[in-house]
């Protein structure tokens, strides 16, 4: 008995590709995100080369309630921060800033000033080898060792 | 004077689509090249600075909501591959970021907080890392403009 092959065409259906992508790009656009990936960055130091910094040492920056800043006691302006900085660096190159925020400051305030001093290599053609952001606890703790209530 | 006109020819309403489908792969390439899976969804608005260092990826993530957020000041943590979840002491954020430099004594940190958060829950966050012997840390910001 003779059988009768049939020609099956032999191609692709690409016609729900276009469906396929078009859901694809949905999931990633609904997936992904544009988010922030930048930041103000900042190393801790270690344990062992811990170096110890006296207030009188340093620069004191602390950042007071509503974003008001005092440098070594002094009320200041922000924009007046660098200028005092470089100041103090020319008489020594080393000397680090110590950045104190109050409590009640909110986040915004703290960074604020901490993106100023980080401006410094730009605006005053400097660099502030150290800056120092202690935490509430580690300055309780200096304190109590000081013998400061 | 009276002009003479030609046959006006009918022409067919249509779109053509004959690129969407090239378009689409355009952008299909392009989500996947760019695809990045945010492992912290909190809503917040981010200081703005004009010094911005690119964070590393797959850096751990401690994320601290607005304090008009619902609950307010909720502090999530992530390990940069899995999505945020939220911590109720800081207590757990020193035993999760001990964890993590168990793990990898290089692991960077990105605090990422609102504006408007009072400083002392950053203090105390930054304190749990620096407890937690953490070396790196990025502070999430947006990019400040001149009109701000």
């Amino acid at each position: 008995m003779n059988i009768k092959k049939k020609d099956v065409p032999s191609e692709i259906f690409t016609g729900s590709m276009a469906d396929i992508s078009f859901l694809l790009i949905i999931y990633f656009m609904i997936t992904s995100a544009f988010s922030a990936t930048r930041g103000l960055d900042f190393a801790l130091p270690e344990d062992t080369q811990t170096p110890e910094i006296k207030q009188e040492d340093s620069i004191d920056v602390h950042v007071l309630r509503g974003g008001a800043i005092e440098v070594d006691h002094k009320p200041m302006p922000l924009e007046g921060l660098l200028p005092y900085i470089a100041e103090k660096l020319r008489q020594n190159p080393d000397k680090p800033v110590i950045l104190r925020t109050d409590p009640d400051a909110t986040y915004g305030d703290m960074i604020a000033v901490f993106d100023e001093l980080r401006q410094a290599p730009d605006k005053i053609d400097m660099e502030i080898k150290t800056i120092s952001i202690p935490t509430r606890r580690e300055i309780e703790n200096l304190w109590s060792m000081l013998g400061i209530q | 004077m009276a002009l003479i006109r030609g046959r006006e020819g009918k022409v067919p309403a249509q779109i053509f689509t004959a690129s969407m489908a090239d378009i689409v792969f355009l952008l299909l390439v392009f989500f996947i090249l760019t695809y990045k899976v945010e492992v912290d969804r909190t809503k917040m608005n981010l200081p703005d600075t004009w010094v911005r260092i690119k964070v590393p990826e797959k850096a751990a993530v401690v994320s601290i909501a607005p304090p008009d957020s619902d609950p307010p000041l909720t502090i999530r943590v992530s390990t940069g591959e899995e999505m945020s979840l939220p911590v109720s002491t800081d207590e757990e954020v020193v035993t999760f970021a001990s964890t993590e430099v168990a793990r990898n004594p290089n692991k960077e940190f990105i605090i990422k907080a609102d504006t408007s958060v009072p400083y002392e829950r950053v203090d105390a966050v930054l304190d749990a890392l620096k407890q937690s012997k953490v070396k790196y840390i990025f502070l999430l910001s947006d990019q400040k403009t001149v009109d701000e």
